[in-house]
């Protein structure tokens, strides 16, 4: 593989990580990696990258941290409910 | 109504947390979600119209927090500063050290210790792209409603980032 397609391809990873790309392209990517060592390194990296993001952002918080959310939307309430 | 409110100030405290590293001021920015959000719960037609709302009421929040603390260190700067200015040379922005907040056990595990502090070296308004499109699940069109950039821009600081934080998490 060339340069060119090493660069050509690393503009597009992002967009196939987010499946953004249409079959063929996602296929040149595909056969691209199976041959370039580095590029599937790239895409490896990129994709744990992405997935560690993701997997933190659907943990839920920290139960000191809902339940100080619970309370206060308990407290307004009640507050709310008082004053009429 | 009791699932929004709290989900809002959940929001407001993982912006606050990871966006700003403001973990001291992640209370008020919350109770601020809180009494934001109970005023316009009435308006919510749209979910994806309240999602992006709720953002950046948020986003809105911690940037005034900011201009109004006076004990601020000087290298601090706004959450819409930090990227790259030309080229591809650019300084990360050093944020306050989140382990200070009340929270910090709790965070830790619930986050990470690499996470963190890759999240951290990213200049800011790279971080706040990575937390809305990866960890909030936002679309690239929301994230430029919140932000106020283009989807183009969205995507390109998007991708950016993904490759600074790969290389701070394998250590390049």
């Amino acid at each position: 593989m060339s340069d060119r397609d090493c660069a050509d391809i690393l503009a597009h990873i992002s967009s196939y990580l987010d499946g953004e790309l249409a079959a063929t392209e996602c296929g040149a990517i595909e056969r691209h990696c199976r041959d370039c060592e580095s590029c599937a390194s790239v895409v490896a990296g990129l994709r744990h990258t992405v997935g560690l993001c993701r997997e933190a952002g659907s943990a839920p918080l920290p139960d000191v941290v809902r339940q100080r959310a619970q309370e206060s939307v308990r407290k307004l309430l009640a507050e709310r409910r008082r004053d009429g | 109504m009791e699932r929004l409110l709290v989900q809002a100030q959940e929001v407001a405290f993982r912006f606050s947390f990871l966006v700003c590293g403001h973990a001291q001021d992640a209370e008020d920015v919350m109770q601020d979600a809180l009494l934001k959000t109970y005023r316009h719960i009435g308006r919510i037609r749209e979910p994806e119209h309240f999602r992006t709302w709720l953002y950046k009421t948020v986003r809105n929040t911690c940037l005034m927090k900011r201009r109004r603390r006076v004990d601020e260190p000087s290298h601090l700067v706004s959450i819409e500063q930090g990227g790259p200015p030309s080229g591809d040379g650019f300084t990360a922005v050093d944020v306050e050290d989140p382990a200070r907040g009340p929270d910090e056990a709790a965070m830790n595990t619930w986050l990470g210790d690499r996470l963190r502090a890759a999240l951290k070296a990213l200049p800011p308004s790279y971080r706040m792209i990575v937390f809305l499109r990866e960890m909030e699940g936002l679309s690239t069109r929301e994230v430029a409603k919140v932000t106020g950039i283009t989807e183009a821009n969205v995507k390109t600081r998007l991708s950016r980032a993904r490759g600074m934080l790969r290389d701070q998490l394998e250590g390049v």
